[in-house]
């Protein structure tokens, strides 16, 4: 826990740093008919960024004490508004892909584990581990060329129709899920894969340990002891999974938001970053920053609760 | 715990047979990969397309589909219209063209491309592997064997940069300079290897405490020699599944930044910059975007398959 507070610290200052070195200013204006050299000079010390280095440093980190992240240059509105609805969006978008990730990839390698190289073992790895090896954004365009382009039932991109606002809110509603179907599909996929190798692997390791043998003398079901006995050992990795997932739930995925045109997390980072929107990217990365921590720490904290030997060795 | 991803000998065969491939593609191309012969009657042919290409006397080039020889010269197909030409403007004969892939929205053979894009792929990331190899395990044998002081300030940089958003890194390095082969490799690479030395650096500060560094300072070994010569060799096995999963994770992290614009400048061309171009086209020509998607797909499993019939890891390379 005290870790955490120069840690941030550290990031936020090595933000900032890069922030400033990246080259390109985005008030140089072009020289057009209208527009007056002095422009340049009122449009920089209107958003306050004319001031020295230091006290420009200092007014940020004071910013995050009472939640004030300045006002974006391209949006001209201010920075915690625009994070907190990109945020929404975000984690709409992914915190459902995350909680899919993790039922399917659990149950598809428990499952598997179960099998015991039977064929619902060998179809559930080969499935997995393709899934696991596809980049996510082919996936993206996999899906929206069978799904759009040839059968046309599903939208390309976007969060909601041109049209929404005329429909009554049932029809938004399924609007809104038709949208959020292909990218939420396109971001589960992969990870699921990954999670039911990782599941399966575990689960096995933990089936050969003595208190399944123990288990099995007693004449606990089959069932009874994946389920009960090894997926048990089996959960502390994967809370520490889910602790550096974390961070993904809100950063977003800033591909597969590009692929389909989702206005998140890792869009709006994307956009501040290419338009040198300064307040707008230090604030997309202090949200990111924080989240590794608190993900980090949650994990540790988790850990301890799933298995209090594990918070003996950490401390 | 066995991190198996299933395949095995199947996969490092299919690792072999994408390497050879990759080194032999000059001599296995049929054309050369940014050849835009008729870019209006090439482009956007579908997979097997069997063509002609025609030298006409102005030196352009006609691709033309169906092609055959009337009285008065050439008749055939491009871009869906049919076109004719006189004898006396055709230099020589026709030269046949078969495009296996299908070509992409340039009129460009795409198999020519997928294999000098495989070439050019598997150099970056190999690269980019090396360094992100060397910066971890430097970073982390020092932290491991250093003693406190190093210990602590390596690591708690390591910890500042992981927290870094990644994206952002590496927006900003590619911002900085024009953009090159040398600038990804770098980022790549750059980018990468934190987690390698926080591996290394327990490995090493287990390996410190064994009998076998003390038996190695008793024989009066440096410490220097120590570390290279009897701790590291250790770590081998650990280093080639970590530069394996490296690999593959760098494979895939270059085919997204290629999509976000971030790449070798033409005519470079490689794996994930042919599978972001064929995004725009996904509705006429699925096959630009299918065939380097599934390439990808192929590489890093066969790598991580491959990785994992090494050793057993002691956790996902993420978590530890």
């Amino acid at each position: 826990m005290m870790t955490a507070v120069p840690l941030l610290l550290g990031v936020l200052t090595l933000v900032f740093l890069l922030v400033q070195v990246a080259p390109g200013d985005p008030f140089r204006l072009e020289p057009a008919a209208g527009v007056s050299g002095s422009a340049q000079r009122t449009l920089r010390h209107a958003f306050d960024a004319d001031r020295p280095l230091a006290a420009r440093y200092l007014d940020w980190m004071k910013g995050f004490l009472v939640g004030d992240l300045g006002v974006s240059f391209t949006y001209r509105r201010p920075v915690s508004e625009l994070i907190r609805e990109a945020g929404t969006n975000t984690i709409v978008l992914a915190g459902l892909a995350t909680l899919l990730q993790f039922l399917l990839g659990t149950a598809a390698g428990l499952a598997a584990a179960g099998s015991r190289r039977g064929w619902v073992d060998r179809f559930l790895t080969g499935l997995s581990s393709l899934a696991y090896s596809l980049p996510s954004f082919w996936l993206g365009m996999a899906l929206v060329w069978l799904f759009s382009v040839r059968l046309g039932w599903l939208p390309v991109s976007q969060m909601h129709s041109v049209d929404a606002a005329e429909h009554s809110p049932v029809w938004r509603l399924v609007d809104f899920l038709r949208h959020l179907a292909l990218p939420c599909l396109a971001l589960t996929l992969p990870a699921a894969g990954g999670i039911a190798l990782y599941v399966r692997e575990e689960v096995r390791s933990q089936l050969g340990g003595a208190f399944v043998q123990a288990a099995r003398a007693r004449g606990i079901g089959e069932k009874a002891i994946v389920m009960r006995h090894s997926l048990r050992g089996a959960l502390l990795p994967l809370v520490n999974l889910f602790g550096l997932a974390l961070p993904g739930i809100l950063g977003g995925s800033v591909v597969l938001e590009v692929l389909f045109a989702w206005p998140g997390m890792g869009r709006l980072a994307y956009q501040a970053v290419l338009a040198k929107d300064e307040p707008l990217v230090l604030g997309c990365a202090w949200v990111t920053s924080v989240l590794v921590v608190a993900g980090s720490l949650m994990a540790d904290l988790m850990s301890s609760w799933v298995d209090p030997r594990a918070g003996e060795e950490t401390a | 715990m066995r991190r198996n991803i299933g395949g095995g000998l199947l996969a490092s065969a299919c690792l072999g047979a994408i390497i050879l491939a990759a080194v032999l593609a000059p001599w296995l191309a049929p054309l050369p990969p940014d050849l835009q012969e008729d870019v209006a009657g090439a482009r956007y042919l579908p997979p097997l397309t069997r063509a002609q290409a025609l030298r006409l006397s102005s030196d352009r080039v006609r691709v033309l589909t169906s092609l055959r020889a009337t009285p008065a010269g050439w008749m055939g197909v491009r871009n869906g219209r049919r076109e004719e030409f006189t004898a006396s403007e055709v230099l020589g004969a026709p030269a046949p063209r078969f495009y296996l892939l299908g070509t992409d929205s340039l009129g460009r053979d795409l198999t020519s491309r997928l294999l000098f894009g495989t070439r050019h792929t598997l150099v970056i990331t190999a690269l980019s592997a090396i360094l992100a190899t060397f910066l971890g395990v430097a970073v982390g044998a020092v932290a491991g064997l250093g003693g406190r002081r190093w210990d602590d300030s390596l690591m708690r940089g390591v910890d500042v940069l992981r927290c870094m958003p990644r994206l952002l890194l590496v927006l900003v390095c590619a911002s900085l300079f024009p953009p090159s082969t040398l600038l990804l490799v770098l980022i790549l690479g750059a980018t990468t290897w934190t987690g390698l030395a926080r591996i290394l650096r327990g490995q090493m500060r287990v390996l410190a405490r064994s009998d076998l560094a003390a038996a190695a300072r008793a024989s009066g070994a440096s410490p220097l020699r120590v570390a290279l010569r009897h701790l590291l060799p250790q770590a081998t096995p650990l280093l080639t599944v970590n530069a394996a999963l490296r690999l593959a994770d760098i494979i895939l992290l270059e085919s997204a930044l290629s999509l976000l614009g971030i790449a070798a400048p033409p005519p470079a061309v490689s794996l994930g910059g042919v599978m972001a171009s064929g995004s725009d086209a996904l509705s006429g020509a699925w096959w630009i975007a299918a065939w380097p998607g599934l390439l990808i797909a192929g590489m890093v499993f066969a790598l991580r398959s491959t990785g994992a019939r090494f050793l057993r890891l002691p956790d996902p390379p993420s978590v530890a």
